[in-house]
């Protein structure tokens, strides 16, 4: 006999509106559905009447936390759209602040998931640290979260001794705080029990399913975009893509940690080599670009972004798609949290498994639900969808 | 009779009891906040002290509500039984003598019962809301209670078999012949088992499984507000208090120690203050140290170690004495 529990769209999990559905048997979990429709905020359409530069604006606040990596990925996309590149001192600086945000998604991603677990003294002592980076972001770009730092053709500010010295001394300290962390996740029973051997997700699963960023890496599969496709000078920057082959949420912690290692060593490397010159090239704040289409793709904290746009010469995108990291990840909780021969799922596993992905929905909804003011439900096709808002967009022009 | 009356509402009754858990909640929550570098409550009344009163009394003004599908009576019931009992145990708690208001011989084992009634009164409490949130919490505490009841009551019996008594009054009075506390030898082990099995009864981290926030929202009393949710947190409050102070009566002497000039006819209640306030930190200090256990691993864990050890024990104790 099975019960429903219904996790979200309003759980203490998470403050995004994220539906699960489980059927459970006791404490095991048999069967999952799950529903990210809740907050479709209609950015791409927004983003198609807006010219490009208001764009840069609009796409940031698809997400708060990976501010950076959204406003970097749409700059490079319209950079692309207008044959144009960035000066290599902005290519650097943009790598500096992208690591930087890496590790602050990074430490709130582990506070938040030793939270999920119950464990709420490292949460804490997570998100102090995470303070001290973002005031350095603060102090690099002017903001603490939504930073703006990226702009099209460069970056906004450029970078000052001073606050170069503040930043080498922050990750200094950063990384003797996540040797501490690792010794501590190392060394703690009730972690390892609550992680280890939770939420398996094998190679070949995680390729089918189209998984992303640390999730994908924590299952052993050696996948960056800075790595196959350097977007922003990665090519000059040696760093290590790091993987871990348990496959399962420990994997999802070690690999994370050991990233802030490697953001670290990879904003020591380019402060050390900041090329001199330009930060920014001179581009009217109004253009148009010409028609053609483009796709960036930018390694986010949480996985591989993808942005899309089709120019059709004036100045604003026709079509722009994002496609976020958690999207992609999401079917493969649906994979690790159904119980099968041998391996099972508890409740007690739904936080540490769904809080593995990283997850942030509100990035992720998609779903446009048809339903017609005389209640009356039309099914209606993809292409009729992009037919009447587009007639609706050019009334509004 | 009329002092025992008074005794029992005013000193060390209830109005006494009432006041000091709140104040034990407070140390708690400081203590905590301090633990993860936090500042814990601070703005109502010196350092915060009054946060406790002032949640209290917030709880009591909220809206008070009761869901269709609940069973009214339990639902009204448990909330008054899960605190009269915890106020009742307390009541054998030595605190102004070197015995508790209610003592006789062999009132250790009701302290015991009353604790595993009240696990039995969540189980109700959490059943008669009829939320699903909260009846998996109320399984979770019922199963909870098959793994830390006999570690618990092993290790209490234990003590009482090395004071030869079994009566807390007792027990006190042995260790202050001795000249000992109890904790030192032996019963050491005894008092590990107690701290961890007490942090299963109170629902405390690593084993607050039938409240897990981030699983089950709140578990068992995810459907209480207001006044009833106001009585079962005093309800946990005099649990903190009966716990450590049962602790400190049983392992550490209890309310006797060296004499102060001057201070005389406060000085049991000094000292059983001094001492379940270390029961407490200790408390504290085991929930701000590990993540949460999963309900099978928590079973696993008191069957496999906490269990055998306590046997141990209890064997180890017969022969010494």
């Amino acid at each position: 006999m099975s019960f429903e529990i219904p996790i979200g769209p309003q759980h203490p999990i998470h403050v995004e509106p994220l539906m699960l559905r489980l059927s459970v048997e006791g404490e095991l979990i048999v069967d999952v559905d799950v529903d990210v429709s809740y907050i479709h905020r209609g950015i791409e359409k927004a983003l198609e009447v807006r010219p490009y530069i208001q764009g840069l604006y609009l796409v940031e606040r698809i997400c708060g936390i990976c501010n950076a990596a959204h406003s970097l990925c749409y700059c490079l996309n319209v950079e692309q759209l207008l044959g144009k590149e960035a000066p290599p001192r902005a290519k650097y600086l943009r790598i500096v602040v992208e690591e930087l945000s890496r590790i602050h998604s990074h430490l709130l991603w582990l506070g938040h998931y030793f939270h999920t677990l119950g464990f709420e003294t490292l949460f804490m002592y997570f998100w102090r640290d995470r303070e001290r980076v973002m005031d350095m972001l603060e102090l690099i770009t002017g903001n603490r979260v939504t930073t703006a730092y990226n702009t099209i053709g460069g970056v906004r500010r450029d970078l000052t001794p001073e606050v170069e010295q503040k930043l080498r001394r922050t990750l200094d300290y950063i990384e003797e705080r996540m040797r501490y962390y690792e010794k501590v996740i190392d060394s703690e029973p009730t972690i390892l029990a609550r992680t280890q051997g939770v939420g398996i997700l094998k190679p070949s699963d995680a390729v089918r399913l189209g998984v992303v960023g640390p999730h994908l890496r924590a299952s052993g599969i050696k996948h960056d975009v800075r790595l196959d496709d350097p977007y922003s000078g990665h090519d000059e920057i040696p760093f290590n893509v790091i993987t871990w082959d348990t496959c399962d949420c420990y994997a999802r912690v070690k690999v994370r940690i050991k990233e802030v290692h490697e953001c670290v060593n990879m904003i020591r490397y380019a402060l050390d080599h900041m090329p001199s010159g330009d930060y920014r090239l001179k581009i009217p704040p109004f253009f148009k670009a010409p028609p053609g289409e483009s796709l960036s793709r930018v390694e986010a904290p949480r996985g591989e972004l993808v942005h899309y746009s089709i120019s059709d010469g004036s100045d604003r995108p026709y079509r722009y798609r994002v496609r976020t990291p958690t999207l992609a990840n999401l079917l493969s909780v649906v994979e690790m949290l159904k119980s099968r021969d041998g391996y099972e799922v508890y409740i007690a596993d739904v936080p540490a498994i769904l809080g593995g992905i990283d997850p942030c929905i509100c990035c992720s909804a998609r779903v446009v639900v048809a339903d017609e003011a005389r209640r009356r439900r039309t099914v209606m096709t993809l292409d009729d969808i992009i037919r009447i808002s587009r007639d609706r967009g050019v009334e509004r022009r | 009779m009329i002092e025992k009356i008074l005794a029992t509402i005013f000193f060390p009754g209830a109005v006494f009891l009432l006041a000091v858990s709140l104040f034990y909640e407070w140390v708690d929550r400081k203590l905590y906040a301090r633990f993860q570098n936090r500042v814990g409550p601070h703005l109502a009344g010196p350092f915060g002290l009054l946060q406790p009163v002032a949640d209290f009394i917030k709880l009591l003004s909220k809206e008070d509500i009761v869901p269709m599908a609940a069973d009214r009576l339990l639902f009204t019931l448990t909330p008054i039984l899960a605190s009269a009992l915890t106020l009742f145990a307390c009541m054998f708690l030595p605190i102004a003598g070197p015995t508790g208001i209610i003592s006789f011989k062999g009132d250790l084992i009701v302290v015991i019962a009353l604790l595993s009634i009240y696990t039995i009164t969540v189980y109700l409490a959490g059943e008669g809301s009829n939320n699903r949130f909260a009846s998996i919490g109320a399984e979770r505490a019922a199963l909870q209670l098959i793994g830390y009841e006999i570690p618990l009551t092993l290790s209490l019996l234990s003590a009482a078999i090395a004071a030869g008594s079994l009566s807390v009054g007792g027990i006190v009075e042995a260790q202050a012949e001795r000249g000992l506390w109890l904790i030192v030898g032996p019963q050491s082990i005894g008092f590990a088992i107690f701290v961890i099995s007490s942090q299963a009864e109170m629902k405390r981290i690593p084993f607050d499984i039938p409240e897990a926030e981030q699983e089950i929202v709140a578990g068992w009393e995810v459907e209480y507000s207001g006044r009833r949710l106001a009585l079962f947190r005093l309800s946990k409050d005099l649990e903190l208090i009966l716990l450590s102070g049962l602790g400190a009566a049983i392992f550490l002497g209890g309310p006797i120690g060296p004499v102060i000039p001057g201070l005389e006819p406060m000085l049991y209640t000094i000292y059983f203050i001094l001492k379940s306030l270390i029961v407490l930190a200790i408390f504290t200090l085991v929930r701000a140290l590990f993540a949460r256990l999963r309900i099978d691993q928590m079973e696993f864990f008191s069957w496999k170690y906490l269990m055998p050890l306590a046997v141990i024990l209890i064997i180890l104790t017969e022969v010494i004495v």
